[in-house]
């Protein structure tokens, strides 16, 4: 165990006993849940474990909402807008503009790179005159609080090295995700929850699309108690949650007092500290039993605050129904909830799909930055939008006017951030008329990544953890912040 | 006690840090070690610029080598000037206060301590010793230091540990109780606890030998087998999927087996090191050696759409250097694919002569998604061999039959005639300048060009399309149909470009289905390596730069009479093809009594022909007059058997036999297991160094080559993988031993003399018992390697046999127990937790090996995430024995590992892991308290407690406690399980209806003998007892 983490446990254990000098079950059942955990502001305060020293310096966010687009929309049909592009309908993509840049294998043999412009409109929007398509009509009232970046860029041109790229910093398997990363750095700020929260969306009542993996919300070589907890819309919420049929809760209750009472005259018989700790975290998941159904269950929410995120929202495992949660666990002070939708991958038929897609997310992204918005949450939250590549210019399979497919693009595409000191009614970042180069102010994933640190008070440099006798952080040995996106 | 006199009275807390702590924490009196004390913090500290990567080198300096630190610089100053800290540069840049000289720069986020600084000097100021990193001098085995009056040393472990208690003022603990004993070692030789048997024997066995025997016996169970194999098993990053995007299911478990068996004949390492990197390149390799070489094929492949063949080709390979480098170097070979080594001297060169190694084998880029992407062998058990050869002697005899049929056949032919029918076929076109109505061309392009700037065969047009790789154009789905007749043959034809030429070309039908294929040329295209329907051979490219007629019997490519296509697609590998026309040649057919004649069906052949066989092709083609007695025999049997009517129905009967008996043999070949191993191109593909790791950046070529900074190269040896193994194995070598006893070490006390066991370089840590760690190494190579001795001599030491009490002195002079004055004590792994509830249980299947299988797991874990063309997409639980099998049968599928084993720190196997995670949260409780299987194992467990506990319920409590803890009960716990026993008792009796709800928890029946609510009231105690702390602690 690494110093770090060895000072971790302690902490947790000091708060622990803090409480009580003859041991903790009495005390736990007494306050199932710390009511005052809840309240948003009184969250750092009640932050455990994270390393020493971090943050660096006064953080703007303190919690992070990535809402992760898998499978990478085009943003040709939903910020970059090109005009230019209806004079080049169907004709060649210039050689000077590819560049000999390598693409993938599922349309490299195709013997022409015809331009399919994006069938749908651009208006302007907000007070910037930011260009949003008529994809996102909700998402398009809120610009004025967006920072559009439209140069993020990549060097993987395939899904599975992409989203284990910006997900980890790295193509291959085996580095902390971000969220891991946060929660070892940061600690958490509710003992009853994970640090550390992943949502998964149906898509029309089930899932599909592009594979996820758990090593994007693993821990790679941090320790395993920094990974990300799935929170399940069916079944248990949080995996092995619910008591076995036939044994009540006062069973549950007596066998807990019990256990820690046997476990206690083993510790004074044998001295082992982890006898002290395992019995603390016994009375965690205890608490975890109450914490989670109550976190999952919206029936006191208001009428206005489900109308704003919609129908779906009542539906568990949608979209609309993840972005409540996200802001039900930033409320409770979850350090990091990403919330994954996949279906993104359109190589054909994409005007019908991306339609589909962003019917889906579109209000529930502007009811989450409203929601967050009016209980005061979004000045210390971080949301981020958006997928780990974009999507050609060039039509992939065959081109009409109303139809077409996009391949994988990596070299520019678009996310917005919002929320926690990030500039609103930005637009960053500029690429030429094919949306195929970055002309102006690129911002690689690293760049994106450490931004995100950046907002959390972190330096991304420093905060480094030794493996295999080399000091890796989450964004390898890159990374610049975003100063210009930053109010 | 005796404690020697040199021994000064520091206090105990300062004295623990300096065994293993950096040199920070050294005391003033003691000498300062190079390699202890100063090398580490250079490497920290200045290795970055002033090491061995050669780029980022920021002038000439090389504080990682002697020559260079003591040279003057281009600048006049001299680094290191041995004995004169005054006139060393070095110590004037460390310790000075102005920003633009001081060292580390300030922006480097470095800095060294006072304390740190002033160990420089004094290393300086004592003559600069320069010894270099000690992992990377061979061990030499010292003598090992006296041993302590009154304390029971009982090897050389014990005289090393000792003696660096003593020097620390600490003492041993006494000798662990008998029953904690048997419970230490049983868990820690086969990962589950002793039976109430075993332990019942040893207290009862006063022998001095009593716990030796015990020792002896585990070591002989084919448990300790399954229990070794699953740390190797991290190492090796064993899974049962590919791991990467779909995720497929990989078929590898026979190479998992192999480890089971090599540790339980106790292979001596080197062989087993030998046979995993390089068994398949040994003179004559038994099959068991090329199963081993599943090791480098556990890492994670891909075939996800668009991928790049040459960016995998060198991730594979990359993946292999950096696992084998960890696994028997103890080397982070990674950092080297990029840039040289920043720490350690391992240059880029260096790393891509490892990597040549890996990179020439024959296997795919693409996994293809399919269970055995090749290389593999097939392994059949020794029941499947027989069955198969009695299989085969049964199809020879109907064979036989045939034969001697067509042997004694006198065939007088009834045709005696001059003039024979007249025989007439029609060529029939399905499309020439235009496609069939209806047809959809499903996005691909159809070129149609015209002459003089192009061939054209036929009509005013002709197809063309120019590509890389496989390319093609095709339609489905025309409006009408076209039908095959019988003995059809389809032709299109075909003009390659001369300049440009494909390596394949390839006609394709389409049914409905796609699956009928003629392939000409290299075999590039659909249907990698086999001739059949669906890829049938039909020999080389045509010739180039005329326009050449391909003709395909619609039989061979499995179009039947009567069969419709309605599709058709020209494909091509690489190169400018142009195609032309295209249909079928339907035949007249043969009357019955016209094929009783051979006359006139080789008329009828030779004027219309069918599809024969070439040799026979042939045969028809010489005049009857002209052909010697061989063809002519040749010609008849194949007349006899395959067309005159009254032989074809004698035939039929032996014939169907030998089918059925094929197929039979077919299936039985299907069902025999096959998995990955090793194999070489032919042909070496040439090694580059890579900048920056990219595949597209390749400069110097390179060979395979060893880094013989570290250990010469094995005279003699060969150039490939065999050669690196030999060179890993040499006694020499001075990493292969030690990292490989540390890795033991850790296994038994929690954690290695070296605690980074993945890292011994300049960054890793320094070992908590140098000599100690240097005379095991030293003992395993000349012992022969022998791991079960090796192992046998830890368990037998008085350390390890202490008692695990943590006393509160202790607990601060050495939290982390580094110096063991006590015995080891830690968390059981994620196997061993659920393996102990399963054994005690009584549940656990104890079989050996096969297919991995799916135990319980919450439902909807893998569809959230899995890619909906996976076929791992959907989990699907196993039933019956397969729910109690040992924890490492347990299906690893990589993306989503096996949740409640993952959530006791199980790696996901996705890359080598030589040290798991040890942590203690809030998921583990619930793991214990809610996963069916621990419910159901409870429940299970409860039922033996009532039937095999005895009669009363105190001697029912003795019993559960000592199944599971090995231990009795003191008086609490026996009074308060009692007490707890009633409330239960009293509280299911009060709740009709819940007790066969708990009871029914898992799948494996229930016991109705029993009354529910005692049973119930008893699976509460037993639940309890499984998730008691000291349960899942080895103690």
């Amino acid at each position: 165990m690494n110093p770090c983490r060895e000072s971790a446990l302690v902490e947790t254990r000091r708060h622990f006993f803090s409480r009580t000098a003859t041991g903790i079950g009495t005390v736990a059942l007494a306050s199932l849940v710390k009511p005052d955990l809840f309240a948003a502001n009184s969250v750092d305060a009640a932050r455990i474990g994270g390393i020493s020293g971090v943050p660096h310096f006064a953080p703007k966010a303190k919690r992070v909402i990535y809402l992760f687009m898998s499978g990478a929309p085009s943003q040709l049909d939903m910020w970059d807008y090109k005009p230019k592009m209806n004079d080049w309908y169907d004709k060649e993509l210039p050689d000077s503009v590819r560049n000999g840049q390598r693409i993938t294998t599922m349309t490299s043999g195709q013997a022409r790179f015809p331009i399919a412009p994006s069938t749908f409109k651009f208006n302007q929007h907000g007070s910037n005159g930011a260009w949003v398509s008529e994809l996102l009509p909700h998402t398009a009232k809120m610009v004025d609080e967006l920072a559009v970046i439209k140069t993020i860029n990549t060097e993987a041109i395939n899904h599975d090295p992409a989203i284990t790229y910006i997900q980890t910093g790295s193509q291959l398997p085996g580095r902390p995700s971000t969220g891991a990363w946060m929660s070892y750095g940061l600690g958490t700020m509710n003992q009853n929850l994970p640090a550390f929260v992943v949502l998964h969306s149906t898509v029309g009542g089930s899932f599909g699309g592009q594979a996820l993996y758990s090593r994007l919300w693993g821990a790679g070589f941090l320790s395993t108690r920094y990974q990300g907890v799935s929170l399940r819309s069916t079944g248990d919420p949080v995996l092995y949650l619910s008591n076995p049929d036939g044994m009540s809760e006062k069973m549950r209750r007596r066998m807990l007092d019990q256990l820690s009472l046997l476990n206690n005259d083993r510790y004074d018989a044998v001295g082992d500290p982890e006898i002290q700790s395992r019995i603390a975290q016994y009375e965690m998941a205890y608490r975890m039993q109450t914490s989670v159904p109550e976190l999952t269950d919206i029936s006191n929410e208001s009428q206005a605050t489900l109308d704003l995120y919609g129908d779906e929202v009542k539906k568990p495992g949608t979209f609309a129904a993840n972005c409540l949660l996200a802001r039900r666990l930033a409320e409770r002070g979850v350090r990091f909830t990403q919330v994954f939708i996949r279906q993104w991958d359109q190589h054909g038929n994409l005007p019908k799909d991306i339609r589909r897609q962003c019917g889906i997310i579109d209000q529930p992204c502007y009811a989450l930055i409203q929601d967050l918005k009016q209980r005061g949450l979004l000045d210390d939250t971080l949301v981020i939008w958006g997928g780990e590549f974009g999507r050609t210019i060039y039509c992939q399979g065959g081109l009409t006017k109303t139809n077409y497919g996009r391949d994988h693009h990596p070299r520019c595409y678009t996310k917005w951030m919002a929320g926690a000191g990030i500039k609103g009614g930005v637009v960053y970042g500029e690429t030429d008329d094919f949306s195929y180069n970055v002309t102006e102010n690129p911002v690689h994933i690293h760049d994106l990544n450490a931004t995100i640190l950046h907002q959390l008070g972190v330096n991304h440099e420093r905060m480094t953890f030794r493996y295999q006798g080399r000091d890796f952080r989450l964004t390898d040995v890159h990374g610049k912040v975003v100063h210009d996106i930053l109010a | 006690m005796a404690l020697t006199p040199m021994t000064t009275r520091q206090t105990i807390f300062a004295l623990a840090m300096t065994i293993y702590a950096s040199s920070a924490a050294i005391a003033d009196d003691q000498q300062i070690d190079f390699s202890r004390d100063i090398l580490p913090l250079l490497s920290n500290n200045c290795f970055k610029c002033h090491g061995p990567d050669e780029t980022n080198r920021a002038n000439e300096l090389r504080l990682d080598q002697r020559p260079s630190s003591l040279a003057k610089l281009e600048s006049g100053h001299i680094a290191v000037v041995p004995g004169d800290s005054a006139r060393s540069e070095l110590f004037r840049r460390i310790s000075s206060q102005d920003p633009d000289v001081k060292m580390p720069p300030v922006d480097s986020m470095k800095t060294l301590t006072e304390k740190q600084i002033g160990l420089i000097q004094k290393w300086i100021d004592s003559g600069a010793d320069w010894s270099g990193h000690w992992a990377f001098r061979s061990p030499v085995r010292r003598k090992m230091p006296a041993p302590i009056d009154d304390w029971q040393a009982n090897n050389a472990i014990d005289r090393f540990i000792h003696a660096s208690l003593a020097q620390h003022n600490l003492l041993p603990e006494p000798r662990a109780s008998k029953e904690s004993l048997i419970r230490r070692v049983t868990l820690d030789l086969t990962g589950l606890p002793p039976t109430v048997q075993d332990i019942d024997d040893f207290l009862n066995d006063s022998s001095v030998q009593a716990y030796e025997r015990v020792v002896d016996r585990l070591l002989k169970s084919t448990k300790y087998g399954e229990h070794m194999a699953r740390f190797w098993l991290d190492a090796a990053r064993y899974g049962d999927t590919h791991g990467l995007h779909l995720d497929n299911e990989r078929s590898i478990w026979p190479y998992r087996d192999w480890v089971i068996r090599a540790f339980n004949r106790n292979q001596p390492f080197d062989e087993f090191t030998i046979e995993q990197l390089a068994g398949d390149l040994l003179p004559k390799p038994a099959l068991e050696q090329r199963v081993a070489t599943g090791f480098n094929r556990c890492n994670v492949t891909t075939s996800e759409g668009g991928s790049i063949d040459d960016e995998y080709y060198v991730r594979y390979a990359v993946d292999r250097v950096e696992t084998t480098a960890t696994v028997w170097l103890g080397l982070t070979a990674g950092c080297a694919a990029c840039h040289d080594h920043k720490f350690d001297p391992l240059s880029q060169r260096e790393f891509y002569q490892l990597f040549s190694y890996f990179f020439s084998l024959t296997e795919r880029a693409m996994d293809g998604n399919a269970l055995l992407p090749p290389p593999t062998v097939k392994v059949p058990t020794a029941s499947q061999l027989a069955e198969k050869a009695r299989l085969n002697t049964e199809m020879e005899a109907a064979k036989q039959v045939v034969t001697q049929i067509l042997d004694k056949a006198e065939y007088k032919d009834p045709f005696s005639g001059s003039e024979f029918p007249a025989f007439k076929k029609l060529d029939k076109v399905w499309f020439d300048d235009a496609l069939p109505e209806g047809a959809n061309r499903n996005n691909t392009v159809w070129e149609f060009v015209t002459a003089p700037d192009h061939p054209v065969f036929s009509g005013k047009n002709s197809t063309t399309r120019t590509g890389e790789g496989i390319t093609q154009h095709f339609f489905t789905g025309a409006k009408e149909p076209f039908v095959i007749g019988k003995g059809d043959t389809l032709f299109a034809y075909v003009y390659l470009d001369s300049k440009n030429p494909p390596e394949a070309v390839q006609l394709q039908f389409n049914d409905g289905s796609w699956e009928h294929r003629a392939t000409w040329g290299a075999d590039k295209c659909f249907g990698a390596g086999r001739d059949y329907e669906g890829n049938r051979r039909k020999g080389d490219l045509p010739e180039k730069g005329k326009w050449v007629r391909l003709e395909v019997a619609a039989a061979e490519v499995g179009l039947k009479p009567g069969g419709k296509l309605n599709g058709w697609a020209f494909t091509q590998f690489g190169g400018t093809v142009h195609w032309d026309k295209a249909g079928s040649v339907s035949s007249p057919q043969l009357s019955p009594e016209q094929q009783e004649s051979l006359a006139v069906w080789e008329h009828y052949q030779r004027t219309v022909g069918g599809a024969l066989p070439e040799n026979i092709k042939k045969i028809v083609g010489v005049n009857a007059d002209q052909r010697n007695e061989t063809q002519s025999k040749e010609l008849l049997r194949y007349y006899l058997e395959k067309v005159n009517p009254a032989y074809v129905a004698q035939l039929a009967e032996p014939k169907q036999k030998a089918a059925d008996l094929k197929k039979r043999i077919d299936d039985l070949e299907k069902a025999i297991p096959a998995t990955l191993v090793m194999e070489d191109r032919k042909q070496a593909r040439q090694a580059h160094i890579l900048e920056r790791g990219e595949y597209t950046l390749a400069k110097e070529p390179v060979e395979s080559s060893v880094p013989e900074w570290i250990a010469p190269a094995v005279d003699g040896a060969p150039k490939n993988r065999l050669g690196l193994a030999q060179w890993l194995v040499q006694p020499r070598h001075p990493l292969t031993s030690r990292v490989t006893v540390n890795r033991y070490w850790q296994q038994f006390f929690g954690i290695g003399l070296v605690r980074t066991s993945e890292d011994f370089g300049v960054q890793g840590e320094q070992p908590s018992h140098p000599e100690l760690l240097d005379w095991l190494a030293v003992d395993f190579v000349e012992s022969g390697w022998d791991i079960k001795r090796f192992l046998k001599q830890i368990l037998m030491s008085s350390t390890y046999q202490q008692s695990s009490r943590v006393t509160q002195d202790k607990l601060a002079a050495d939290p982390e127990n580094r110096l063991l004055a006590r015995g080891p004590r830690f968390r059981l792994d994620a196997e061993v937790i659920r393996d102990q509830a399963l054994a005690v249980s009584g549940l656990l299947i104890k079989k050996i090996g096969g297919k991995s299988v799916k135990p319980y797991q919450p439902a909807g874990l893998w569809k959230p995430v899995g890619f909906g063309g996976s076929n791992t997409a959907v989990f699907v639980q196993d039933k019956g024995d397969k729910l109690y099998r040992r924890s490492m049968y347990t299906f690893w599928k990589r993306t989503v590992p096996p949740p409640s084993m993952a959530t006791f720190d199980a790696p996901d196997r996705e890359t080598c892991q030589v040290r798991r995670a040890r942590t203690n949260t809030p998921l583990q409780a619930l793991v214990l308290m809610n996963d069916v299987q621990f419910v159901e194992a409870a429940r299970k467990f409860a039922e033996r407690v009532m039937k095999e506990g005895g009669s009363s319920v105190q001697d029912q409590i003795g019993f559960a406690f000592r199944s599971v803890l090995t231990r009795r009960p003191n008086d609490f716990e026996r009074q308060s399980l009692t007490s707890t026993l009633d409330e239960y008792l009293r509280e299911f009796s009060m709740a009709p209806g819940t007790a066969a709800k708990l009871l029914s928890a898992g799948e494996s029946p229930r016991d109705d003998q029993l009354n529910s609510n005692e049973l119930a009231a008893w699976t509460m105690i037993t639940h309890l007892l499984l998730n008691l702390s000291e349960t899942v602690t080895k103690e």
